[in-house]
Parts: structure tokens; sequence; C-alpha cells
């Protein structure tokens, strides 16, 4: 017997040896699962990758004008002018963006307001540049908040990198569901405070108009009656005038369109001096209507002016009115910031409500005096993780089954069916400690992330097809009739080879996909993974082989 | 030759079926060329496509409080729209003036069914909307048409002094050029500036000349008064055709356009307003760029964006490199008039790196593990794996292709993950051939049935492990959500890959085994090229 052979034959000989091969290995697979939740390896559905491009989303508070958009536009370009990577920078005032993958989810295609602008940044190549765009991302989003949202009270800047995976409305969004709308209010702001303060989250949101102060005008009908007007005439004055309008058309041959004949009032008369009532007041009295006597009339005669708060947009889902608030994650997982603001609003909520537990994460508040209930629910990015990471869990169980079933057919006896399986599923050791070592190694955070989960289900296949090269060999061996304990040996070391080679030509496939920012999850799963798997195939499977009973000397 | 091997497992039938065939050259050629030409032809793009139906009905009333909007037109829509079957959820959003819902099915639904249903749903509840709305707009989600591929933007060159709408003009034609790009579907401007005459009232003169905006808009729109030719009948029946032309040529027309009279005399619109014709003043939106130039950034500039989607299922790389050709062509038409552009967005160009990427990992895999296998087995058993790789792929991008996916991201990461296990069943069988070939019984056999036999022999447990992993894979062709469907080409390719790997090592390793292979010489003297310790136990067999 070769020496190899003698090493297997020897373990399988000792009784003490094979215990000690099953408590290393059953030591091994507790510790490395022990490792998931102290956070040493970090759950996220998908990794950030390097992009040539970002774009800045800019929210000045609603009512707010189309010059005042682009202070802060300004202030933004300003800073990127100052990047060496930036090559060009695309701002898009009072409209969206070209449509990409995160405009999609994030509205981008319906902004049409005065407040809003988007910035599109071009960089150089990433292979030409050293820092990775989320990293620039990371760096500049301090900078640029601080100096340039205070130009604009109230302005929201937000910092979009392209997603790796589906997009989502923003990582963690809360979704605060009330009828009473002045407290959801109240409590959104709360809820936005507390994300504020919590680690690893920026670009805190929340998703509703700012009330602002407008003037309203109330047409005083008798007086309009009596002076030989209408209201129709007033309504249609006062946008003409401050408004304006296309009144006709003109036809044209080398134009692309028709070309319209617009009526407004000039911008030095229009303007009014400041914000108040007294200026507008006076801006009316010199607007004249005309009655069918010919005699000119003020329309400030023929209207009351109050000042009063606009009324916000009313958002619902799925029929119950709701605020949402939104926040980005920094370079984190948002798993553990969630959790994280999860407990504090728990915490900071449990003064003035009952706060429940409902499905998963989510929270309902009931108002203490009121009775008012508030539900609180988690979406996003969250939501997304949690439903991947479930179905991915239950493909797993799946394909579990699946090969347990398939090997029941093939060997028809479920202990050594029961044993492929074990030794194929003990390669998640080499999955997680894989993704710790990896952790340790790279600067950037190393997450488990969706791909090493795909990876993990392939790896099942995988190392269920050593033990079965092993198990088929040797039961071929011993039906020859070659001793047990011998022919498992002897299986082992024969199969070793291309077992060896096997795996090797996976890792070596697999360390091209592991530098993969995206595919690094599965490239780092399958190499830890494969190492595991011979590791347990040609230690561990051959002790479980000797011990059951269902592979029997045919002497 | 005393007894013929007796071939127990569809591994051995393959090998022997194809051993000795003249065609399965010519089939290992096809199936490179097959793949070859698959992958060259078959669309490529950045992204999978992710089929969501969905969309957005709006509804205009003038002059409503978001809270009137909720009551009266988004509360009774969400109401009926939650009666369609497959809808996931509504969104509501109330704003003065308008009520917008939004409305997401289920993932995987089907797109124009979902469209369908949605518009029928609005049109049949149309008598129940308030009066004084407007025609409601149904508009169903396109993602495919809806994200651009390719974005340009055009603006003024350094020291040109091309105005606003002259650039729009130019834009303009320029995206009609583009348009007929094959394959190009939706175009977009974003931040242009349109032609408009713009009358300016200074109020004071207004009130000066007693006169009301009234007025002058009445003036103005019997101005601009457009009528057909007229056809008139000379005596003899000839047709006599005349046209009033349109008032309106110039500016200047505009300006002397009497609007009263005061005091006997005309009062001309330039007397109490500025008419010019310029850009739409009221329009507030824009779009602005600066970009490096010889290293420096240029001042702040106007810039109207292009942006131009493609047809579901088409080539993003072919129909970018198209639009690019186009432009160059166009160039000296927009320098011209003192135009530049730049490309600010190009997918095809990321489809197209994401692709040869991904080609280039293959190739330094294939490289990595047929150096390996040099080293462990020798160079012929190399060769021989490392030609069913391609083989394997190709018949998997071939299949992909048939199916109708395209070359992205996902299918990508589906081909890299089937590098690593589509090897492994060549392995198995050129390694037991390898280890049947240095048997010390080889010498009595025929060199063909060494051949069956070795790969007959790890056929069962071969087809068994390799539908192992192909029954891991398929389990997540039911994850459900966005995130199934952006992976779906996993549990596609994946067992497409594995089946035809199975296939090609039982097909061709045996056949190129016997062509490059030899039985190793020494044998019939002595065994002293074998491992002892199998000599030891031969007597075992």
């Amino acid at each position: 017997m070769k020496t190899s052979e003698k090493f297997i034959y020897n373990i399988l000989n000792s009784k003490f040896k094979k215990f000690l091969v099953l408590f290393i290995t059953i030591s091994a697979f507790v510790g490395s699962v022990m490792i998931l939740p102290t956070k040493i390896v970090l759950a996220k559905m998908l990794p950030g990758k390097s992009a040539n491009t970002y774009s800045i989303y800019i929210d000045t508070p609603t009512g707010s004008s189309i010059e005042q958009t682009k202070t802060v536009v300004q202030c933004v370009n300003n800073i990127l002018r100052k990047e060496k990577a930036v090559q060009d920078v695309e701002s898009y005032l009072g409209l969206g963006s070209p449509l990409d993958y995160a405009g999609l989810v994030k509205g981008s295609g319906f902004k049409r307001s005065e407040n809003v602008a988007e910035i599109v940044v071009n960089l150089s190549d990433k292979h030409k540049r050293d820092e990775k765009s989320y990293m620039m991302v990371h760096r500049l989003r301090p900078v640029i908040q601080k100096t340039c949202q205070n130009i604009v009270k109230g302005t929201n800047i937000k910092m979009i990198e392209q997603p790796a995976g589906p997009p989502t409305l923003a990582s963690v969004v809360v979704e605060l569901y009330g009828q009473n709308s002045t407290k959801v209010r109240h409590i959104a702001s709360q809820i936005a405070s507390i994300l504020k303060q919590t680690k690893g989250l920026v670009d805190v949101d929340i998703m509703q108009d700012e009330i602002y102060k407008k003037f309203e005008l109330q047409v005083n009908k008798e007086k309009i009656i009596r002076s030989g007007l209408t209201i129709k005439q007033v309504n249609q004055i006062l946008y003409l005038a401050f408004k304006g309008m296309d009144i006709a058309v003109k036809n044209s041959g080398n134009s692309p369109e028709q070309v319209p004949l617009f009526l407004v009032l000039s911008k030095k008369t229009k303007n009014l001096s400041t914000f108040s009532k007294h200026a507008l007041e006076d801006k009316l009295s010199s607007l004249k209507l005309m009655n069918k006597k010919g005699m000119m009339i003020p329309v400030i005669e023929l209207v009351n002016i109050n000042k009063v708060n606009s009324t916000p947009t009313i958002m619902s889902k799925d029929l119950r009115k709701m605020v949402n608030i939104t926040a980005e994650t920094d370079l984190v997982s948002q798993v553990y910031p969630l959790l994280d603001a999860r407990s504090k609003m728990k915490k900071f909520f449990s003064k003035n409500y009952d706060v429940r537990n409902t499905h998963l994460f989510n929270l309902q508040l009931k108002d203490k005096k009121t009775g008012d209930i508030y539900d609180l629910k988690w979406d996003g990015e969250m939501k997304v993780t949690m439903d991947t990471f479930r179905d991915l869990g239950a493909a797993f169980i799946a394909a579990l089954i699946l090969i347990f079933l398939l090997m029941v057919i093939y060997y028809k006896s479920f202990a050594i069916s029961g044993i492929i399986l074990l030794g194929s599923f003990l390669s998640i050791i080499g999955v997680i400690v894989g993704h710790w070592v990896m952790d340790i190694f790279t600067t950037d955070t190393f997450f488990l992330t969706a791909t090493s989960l795909i990876g993990f289900i392939a790896l099942m296949g995988i190392s269920s097809r050593n033990s079965l090269l092993l198990v088929d060999f040797a039961i071929g061996l011993i039906e020859k009739g070659m001793p047990k304990r011998k022919a498992i040996a002897v299986a082992t070391i024969t199969r070793a080879k291309p077992i060896f080679l096997t795996a090797a030509a996976i890792i070596l496939a697999s360390t091209l996909l592991a530098r993969d920012p995206i595919f690094g999850g599965l490239g780092v799963a399958l190499i830890f993974g494969t190492i595991a798997a011979v590791a347990v195939s040609l230690m561990f499977v051959p002790v479980l082989m000797d011990n059951t009973k269902s592979i029997k000397d045919t002497r | 030759m005393e007894k013929k091997y007796v071939v127990k497992n569809v591994a051995g039938k393959l090998a022997k079926g194809f051993l000795h065939n003249p065609l399965t050259s010519l089939l290992g050629i096809s199936l490179l060329l097959l793949g070859y030409l698959a992958l060259q032809i078959m669309p490529r793009e950045e992204n999978p496509q992710i089929e969501i139906s969905g969309g957005i009905v709006m509804v205009v009333m003038p002059g409503a409080t978001p809270k009137q909007i909720d009551n009266v037109i988004v509360k009774p829509l969400e109401r009926r729209i939650k009666e369609i079957k497959g809808v996931q959820h509504i969104y509501g959003i109330a704003k003065s003036n308008v009520g917008i819902v939004n409305v997401v099915y289920y993932i995987g639904e089907n797109r124009e069914s979902s469209n369908l249903k949605l518009y029928d749903k609005v049109m049949q509840n149309m008598d129940q909307l308030p009066k004084r709305t407007m025609q409601p707009i149904v508009k169903p989600f396109d993602i495919d048409i809806d994200i651009p591929i390719v974005t340009v933007a055009f603006y003024p060159k350094d020291g040109s002094k091309i105005s606003n709408v002259q650039l729009y003009k130019n834009v303009k034609y320029i995206q009609n050029e583009l348009n007929s790009v094959e394959n190009v579907a939706k175009t977009t401007l974003k931040g242009e500036k349109k032609e408009q005459y713009n009358i300016q009232v200074d109020l004071k003169k207004l009130s000066g000349f007693h006169l009301s905006m009234g007025q002058i808009a009445n003036a103005l729109k019997s101005l601009a008064v457009n009528v057909p030719d007229i056809k008139d009948r000379t005596r003899d029946g000839k047709l006599a055709i005349f046209g009033i032309k349109n008032a309106i040529q110039s500016v200047k027309d505009i300006q002397n356009l009497i609007v009263a009279q005061y005091m006997g005399s005309p009062i001309y619109l330039k007397d109490v307003a500025s008419v010019k014709h310029g850009y739409n003043i009221q329009n507030f939106q824009s779009a602005e760029i600066f970009y490096r130039k010889n290293g420096k950034f240029v001042k702040t500039k106007n810039q109207i964006t292009l942006t131009l989607s493609k047809l579901k299922g088409t080539n993003a790389v072919v129909i970018a490199d198209k639009i690019q050709e186009r432009l160059k062509e166009l160039n000296t038409k927009l320098s011209h008039e003192g135009i530049g552009y730049k490309i600010t967005r190009n997918y095809g160009v990321r489809a197209d790196e994401a692709v040869n990427e991904l080609v280039f990992h293959l190739l330094i895999s294939i490289i990595i593990i047929a150096l390996l296998l040099v080293f462990v087995l020798g160079w012929r058993e190399s060769v021989i794996v490392t030609f069913t790789v391609p083989a394997i792929l190709a018949i998997t991008v071939f299949v992909a292709f048939m199916t109708g996916q395209t070359m992205n991201r996902i299918t990508l990461f589906a081909f890299l993950l089937s590098l690593g296990l589509l090897v492994d069943a060549s392995i198995i069988v050129i390694e037991n051939i390898h280890r049947h070939l240095h048997d010390h019984d080889s010498i009595d056999k025929d060199m063909d049935e060494i051949l069956i036999e070795a790969t007959d022999e790890i056929g069962a447990p071969t087809n068994i492990a390799t539908l192992a992993i192909i029954l891991t894979m398929v389990p997540m062709a039911f994850v459900g959500q966005m995130m199934g469907q952006f992976m779906k080409p996993i549990p596609q390719n994946v067992p497409v890959a594995l089946f035809a790997s199975l296939v090609i090592a039982y097909i061709f390793t045996p056949y190129l085994a016997r062509k490059l292979l030899k039985k190793p010489k020494l044998h019939h003297h002595k065994h002293h090229f074998q491992k002892p310790e199998i000599n030891l136990k031969g007597g075992d067999k």
C-alpha cells in the first residue's frame, strides 16, 4: 500500500483518530457558523461596483425658484471642477437627467419643477484611475453637502451611484402609514433625525413637499358681477399677465414646429418688489380689466388677498396614506444600520407610543393618548435583500432535497445519500471562513452577498460530485472483493487525483472572479468552499463511510 | 482480446459511436463555428432585460387642491385599479391640479396584457371621472425604450454665437437623422429651448394708453390666421387658385400690429410691448455642461442632450457604433454652424467591454487550467481538455442565442460560473483514460477498448454528479421578484453548459485521445513506468 493509502487506512483503524476527524470537522462547522452573527462577516445583497459615472440629485425645498436651485448646482459644479478624475459634467435644471437604472425607480423621469436638478458626472475610465467611483462618492459627499446644502435652507443633496443589481428606491426606506397627516409629518421628521444619527446612513430625506407660504386670491363675486365682468375673465387675465399664454401660432416651413406667439407682462413690470401682500396689492392695482362699457377696472378691486400655507402633495400606497423616509448607505451594508436605527426608534417612540413588532422588522406605533395607529414598514433594498436571501435560502434547501432524492434513487440507501449530502453541506465552512479571510486582506469590507449564496448553492453540487465518485469507486472495489477499510483507503487515494484536479480547475477559474467586485463573493465562495469540500471529501467522508453499515464487506 | 468489454452506460455508447465516425471531427468544427457566430451575432447589452410591467395614469384637473384631487380622482381611481388581477402595488400622488396613480404589476406578468388591462380599466370608468377633468393619460412603463443607451450633449463651440433656438433647430434635425438609424427606438431632447415670439407687455404703458391685456390678446389672435388656398374657376372651366399669405412673416409684422386707436392715432404693439423672436422664456428647464479641453475645464455652457434608446433584444454595441458613425458624418455641418458635441453616455461601449473582458477572462482561465494539466497529466491530455472548453461554451452560447437571450453582465456571469464546472467531466474522463492506459493490463487490450471502457466506467457517477449540480441550479429559476428576473440567465445557462460538458466529454475526449494518446510502449517488458503499489494490489482484480 502507498503511504498515503496507509495514512487513510490508519485513521480508519483507530477509533480515536476517527473521533478526532469528526470532532475537528464538526467544531470547524460550528465555529464558522458562529461567525455569522458576530458581524465579523457582513451580509449585503450586492456590493458597490466601480463605475465611470455617478449622479447627484438636488432638491431645494418645494416652492423654491429655478434661480435658487441654480445657485446650488453651481456650488456643486465648482467642487466637481477641482476633481482630477472628472471628465465632463452635465447639469439638468428643472428636469431629470437622461433615464438610467437608478433614475427609473427614483422617479427621475417625472421631475418637472423648479426645485429639482440633476447632475451627471462622467469620470475617466476606471482602469486609468486610482480611486474607485464609490470611494470618490464617499469622499465628496460630506464636502458637497456641507458646502452647498446651506445656500438654500432645507436643500437636500443626494449622491446616486448606479446599482450593481436591481435598482431600488433607496437602500433604506421607511414607509410611514397614518391617517393624521400633521402627526405623520411630525413622526416622519423624528424618524429622519434618528436615521441621520445612525452611523453608516447618509442622504436622509423625507419624500414630501415642504410647506411654504403662498398668496390666495379670493374673488369678490358681487363686485365682479356689478362691474359687468365674469370670474373667468379675472382668472384669465391673471394667468395671462403673470404666467403668460400662447395666444396664436405661426406655421413656418423652416422651423421644426409651429412657432407660438407668447404674450405675457414684461419681467420688469411683472416681478414683485418683495414677497409681501402689499407688493402684490400694488401690482394688482395697476393691472386693469376692461368691462363691456369700456371702463377699466383694477383687478385689486375684485379680489381679496390672503397669505396662506401651501397644501402639500398627498402620497398613498395601496390605498393607504403614506410618507417615505429614505436613506442611503455609505460603503456599508444596509442591514446593520437598519437594525441599529430600528432599536433606537423603538426606544425613542416608547415614550409616547405603544410600540409593537409586526411582520419581520416592521413596527406599529399606537399613540398612548389618542389611540391613533401608525405603521412603520421597511422597504427598498432591505426588502429586496430579505426577499432574495429568503428565496435563495429556499432554493438552497430545495437543492439539498433534490440532491438527496437523486442519491437515494442511485444508491437506494438513505445512509450513503446522507453521507454525501452532509459532506457537501460542510463546504459552508470554507465559504464563511473564506469571506472572513478576504475581509481581513482587502481594504474595503468584503460582504457575504447574494452571489456568495449562488456560489454556495453551486458548491453543493460540486462537492457532492467529489463524495459521489469516491463512494462509487469504493463500492466498486468492495464488490470486486477488497476488504471494506482497504477499499475505502484505496478509493480515497485513487480518486484524490481527479478530485484535486477538478478542484484546482474550479479554484483557478474562480480566481479571476474573486477580483470582481460583484462576483467576488461567488469566486471566494467557490475557491474556499472547494478547498473545504476537498478536505471534507478526503477525510470526513471516508470516516463516515467506514462507520456506516450500509456499505458492507462482500466477504 | 479474449472478452470484449460490454458497454453499460450512455457514456460508453457515445464514446463508441463517435470514436471512429468521420463526422466527429466535422461536428467539432461546426460546433466551434456555430458558437463563434453566435458570440458575434448575439445582441450585447450591459444589463439584462427585466420585464417590469406597470404604468402611470395621470388625470389633470385645473385649479384643484391636493385634497380635492385625492378625494375625487386618486382614491376612486385606486379602487378601480385594485380590481385588476396581477397588480402588486398602487402608488397614489395627489398634487395641486393633477392626480397621478402609479401602478406596479408583479414581476413576470405579461407586459402587453398588463398594459391592456390598465388601459381598459381606465377607459371603462371614464364616465365616473368628475367634471372639469381633462382626458386621463395612461402611460405604460417600457424599460427598453425608456432607458437611453446613448446620450449626446450638443453645445455651442468656443467663440460661437449660435442662439439657443438655432441650436435647438440643428439638434432637432440631428434627432431626425439619428432616429433613422436601424433599431433606434425613442429619441428625446432635454434642455431644449423652442422658437417663439415673445410679446412682453409693459404694465405701465398699458395703463398709460388705457389698454387691457385682453385687447392685445384679441388683436394678436386676429392676426395669426391661416386659410387654405381658394379654388376659383374661369369661365372656360380652368382652375384659378389664389391664397392669402400668412400675415406674420417677420417680427416686424407683429411689432406693427395696431392694437387700438388712442385719440385718433393708432397704437402699435411695439409701443406698449417688446416683441422679440426668441426662445420660450416661460420654460424654466435647462441643461448645462462643462468638460475638459486640453486638460482644463471650459466654462459652463448651455447644452441640449439628445437621448437615444434601442428596440428590445437588439445589439446595443452595433447601434451605438452606427450612431457614432452618423454623428461623425454630420460633424462638418455641425462645426460649420458652430456646434460641438460630446457623447455623455455610451452603453454600447460598456456592453462591449464587459463581453470582451469575459472572453479575456475565459482565455486566461483556460490557459491556466491547460498548464495545470500539462504538469499533472501530460501535454497531450492537456490539449484534449483545453479543446473541450471552447466546444462546450460554443454550445452554450449557441443555445442562449437560439432562446433569444442577450449577452449581458449576468449571462457572462453564468458562463464564468460554469467555466469551473464544465472542465470537470472532461478531466474525469481523461484522467480515467490516463489511468487505464498506464494500468498494468493495458498491454493486453486494444486501444479502442481501453478508451471505451475508461469512459464507460466513470459514466454512471459522472452523470449522477452532473445531474446533481444541474439540480442545484433548477430551484434558482423560481426565485421571485426583481432579483429572480435579474439572475435568470444563471439557471438558464449553467445547466445547458453542464449538459453540454457531459456530451462533449463522452464524445470528444475518447475521440481526441485516440488521435493523440498512445499506450506507453515500455509496458510490454517491464512495469517500471508504473507505480509499484498498483502491482501489489494487482491480485485484487
